[in-house]
């Protein structure tokens, strides 16, 4: 069985094509700089063949003609014929509350997508065209919406709502939602393959520290509370976000600053966070430089990334009463030791004991870096969303099947 | 192990019948602007902001520069504000360019006149101008749009080789914040180059304002007489500069009162808005006030040399206590 898998940005395309039999990636690319001058497609082949495609891709169908032009071209290509792909899945960043699992796609799973838009602006779109391209080029072939909320529709109303007016929640559906839901589930679930351990009777808390972050509290197989909100913003401190701030602040500056709406938001999601407080860099490798050089404000920024961390790992013990597994992935998680060390040294009053020796050095690979006897298990492990994407497609087309026997 | 770099044509999967431009849809890649003033500024870096081309003229090259240092200084003052990031603004300031040739507005989709000039002869005839100018250098479907609203594009087209191409397109200044325009066809525009320039318009998010071709349409025709009747109130004794701004903000809701708006759009100006709706109208409302005239002549005109009702620093920043 042949899956693609797209990732649809405003201007970009991921995508894998693979092999479900034997778990392999045949191929894997990106088209970039959709609808400007100098738009291009790069294709990795299993075999190490790469080619970069330069020339105009002026929207987002184009781009995938391009992909599926190179999958089954002669020179670059995995496949013979646009036929053998059995199904394809799509990252689709918000499901609202409509959907709890992922979704075979048909006119009616579209239409709530797009009732989505709202809640996601700037990333439903560029994912529905993905599905509309796909529906034209390939209209014969089943295709799955992977959400990225999804996971996250197990949390309990309590960890969900905002107490802000109920009027408000029910006009606008204003409530956490949460996000990178395929990669808490997937790291967390891993996490137990690799120790042996029972998914459904865990509990994990997962951080996925990367340009974006956000930490999770999984009990006994279920989001029950996560870090981000109705928006990406809320929760960690992150590259040039601010996560959690004073609402009393916001208004503040938006009173005092003269700001509007639009201002208020790239302050808070572009000027923020790591950067905001360094001036440094959003760049976690490049601020940790900066502060061993003795950059005072560089430091300043580590010190609040990790403490915000320690302050919701502790939060979700106490929400879960307990923690069993901690999981570290994302780009910082799976390669910043310093972050991992200096969070996890402050759990030792949980039964956590860390392994600094396993820590040391250990970059994108699955490892536990907490020691033997320790009574909470602290892992690194790799998040592999387009995976995920590719097995929750097979999931479901086999589930439809079922229901058709 | 190999990597190549190859043209990615040949590598579609679907021989089209049609471009991939869906129909009806119209592509903007290049805007032309005739004439960098404030507005011409505004509207360089709204269009730029959006990932299209701007080509502008001016007349000298000290112009060209004074421009892209007004349009830098701007964005400069949205980075302050929160609103934009510094690499935001490369990518802006990237995609324009100042020239003092038309030759150079080749490849334009649509060409924007917003050119500021001293009397209503004069504007007409240099507009005429420019339009022919214009015409030389750029395609028969590219638009060309005129910003005035108090001079009629059926005349200032009236000349051209392609008259159906012309339409007003009055953009308020700030360009770029002000969510309206107003869209006037003259007797000769047509539906396409209308339509064309709606879709120009929505692509910055703004409503249409779709209006029958007449001096001064909606915008001009309401705030000119507004502050002309503030400059009586005032000359007559009625109430204080400031207190007849703060009634009108405060009573109505205005962002800015009657005077701070006449600063900010230049008092040159508004005094030759009169007199062209003055003229075209007969009606004494348009007659432009004696004090407005007698601070035309003594180059109090707002703004822009720093002096009108109100008195600004280099920055255009009101200055408090600046009578």
């Amino acid at each position: 069985m042949i899956v693609l898998v797209l990732n649809a940005g405003s201007s970009s395309i991921k995508y894998q094509l693979y092999d479900i039999a034997t778990g392999e990636v045949l191929a894997k690319g990106l088209v970039d700089k959709i609808g400007m001058g100098d738009s291009s497609l790069t294709n990795k082949r299993v075999d190490g063949d790469e080619v970069k495609l330069e020339g105009e891709i002026i929207d987002h169908q184009a781009g995938i003609e391009y992909v599926l032009g190179v999958l089954i071209s002669q020179k670059h290509g995995s496949i013979k014929a646009l036929e053998e792909i059995d199904a394809v899945g799509h990252r689709v960043v918000h499901g609202g509350e409509s959907f709890h699992s992922s979704a075979m796609i048909n006119d009616k799973i579209i239409k709530k997508i797009e009732e989505c838009v709202s809640l996601a602006p700037l990333h439903n779109p560029p994912n529905l065209k993905g599905i509309y391209a796909i529906t034209e080029l390939l209209p014969d072939t089943p295709q799955v919406a992977v959400f990225d909320t999804a996971f996250h529709q197990t949390m309990p109303k309590q960890a969900y709502m905002y107490a802000i007016p109920y009027s408000l929640y029910k006009k606008y559906g204003l409530r956490r939602y949460g996000f990178h839901g395929t990669s808490h589930h997937y790291v967390s679930r891993k996490a137990c393959e690799m120790l042996g351990l029972d998914y459904q009777k865990q509990k994990i808390i997962t951080c996925h520290l990367g340009n974006g972050a956000s930490i999770t509290a999984i009990k006994h197989g279920k989001s029950v509370d996560t870090s981000m909100g109705l928006t990406p913003v809320e929760g960690m401190i992150m590259g040039t976000r601010s996560g959690d701030l004073d609402l009393g602040v916001l208004t503040y500056i938006i009173d005092k600053e003269e700001l509007n709406v639009k201002e208020a938001n790239t302050l808070i999601n572009k000027h923020s966070g790591i950067l905001g407080i360094s001036g440094v860099s959003s760049d976690m490798r490049e601020v940790e430089r900066a502060a061993e050089d003795g950059n005072n404000r560089a430091q300043l920024a580590l010190e609040m990334y990790d403490y915000r961390i320690i302050k919701y790992i502790g939060s979700y013990a106490a929400a879960m009463s307990g923690v069993d597994i901690i999981v570290f992935t994302g780009g910082i998680g799976e390669n910043a030791e310093r972050v991992r060390e200096s969070v996890c040294k402050r759990f030792g009053y949980l039964g956590l004991e860390f392994d600094q020796e396993k820590n040391r050095g250990l970059r994108s690979k699955e490892a536990v870096i907490s020691t033997s006897d320790s009574k909470v298990k602290v892992m690194v492990v790799p998040t592999n969303e387009e995976l995920v994407i590719a097995e929750e497609t097979v999931k479901v087309l086999e589930a439809a099947k079922l229901r058709k026997n | 192990m190999s990597y190549t770099v190859e043209p990615i044509e040949g590598y579609g999967i679907k021989r089209r019948e049609q471009p991939l431009v869906k129909k009806n849809r119209y592509e903007f890649t290049k805007v032309g602007i005739v004439g960098c003033g404030i507005l011409g500024q505004e509207i360089s870096r709204m269009v730029s902001s959006h990932g299209i081309e701007v080509t502008f003229v001016e007349i000298t090259e000290e112009k060209i520069h004074q421009a892209l240092n007004s349009i830098s200084t701007d964005l400069d003052g949205m980075i302050e504000k929160w609103g934009m990031t510094f690499s935001e603004k490369r990518a802006i300031m990237s995609r324009i360019k100042g020239t003092m040739n038309y030759e150079d507005l080749a490849g334009a989709d649509i060409v924007i006149e917003s050119v500021k000039s001293r009397s209503r002869e004069s504007s007409v005839d240099l507009r005429k101008r420019i339009f022919r100018e214009v015409e030389k250098y750029i395609s028969p479907d590219t638009i060309i749009a005129t910003n005035s609203t108090t001079l009629v594009i059926t005349e200032m087209s009236s000349e051209l080789e392609y008259p159906e191409r012309c339409v007003s397109l009055h953009f308020l200044s700030p360009a770029d914040k002000i969510p309206i325009v107003e869209i006037a066809r003259g007797l000769h525009t047509s539906d396409m180059t209308y339509e064309k320039v709606c879709q120009f318009a929505r692509l910055f998010e703004k409503k249409v304002v779709a209006v029958v071709e007449s001096p001064g349409i909606i915008s001009t025709r309401l705030i000119a007489p507004l502050i002309n009747e503030a400059c009586e109130i005032l000359m007559e004794g009625v109430g204080k500069l400031e207190d007849i701004d703060d009634t009108m903000k405060m009573g109505f809701g205005f962002p800015l009162g009657p005077f701070e708006v006449a600063d900010k759009i230049g008092l040159d100006t508004i005094v030759r808005w009169l007199d062209n709706l003055y003229k075209e109208f007969g009606d004494l409302k348009y007659k432009a006030s004696p004090l407005l005239k007698k601070m035309v002549r003594a180059n109090h005109l707002g703004r822009e040399t720093q002096k009108g009702f109100y008195r600004y620093n280099e920055d255009g920043k009101k200055l408090t206590d600046s009578k």
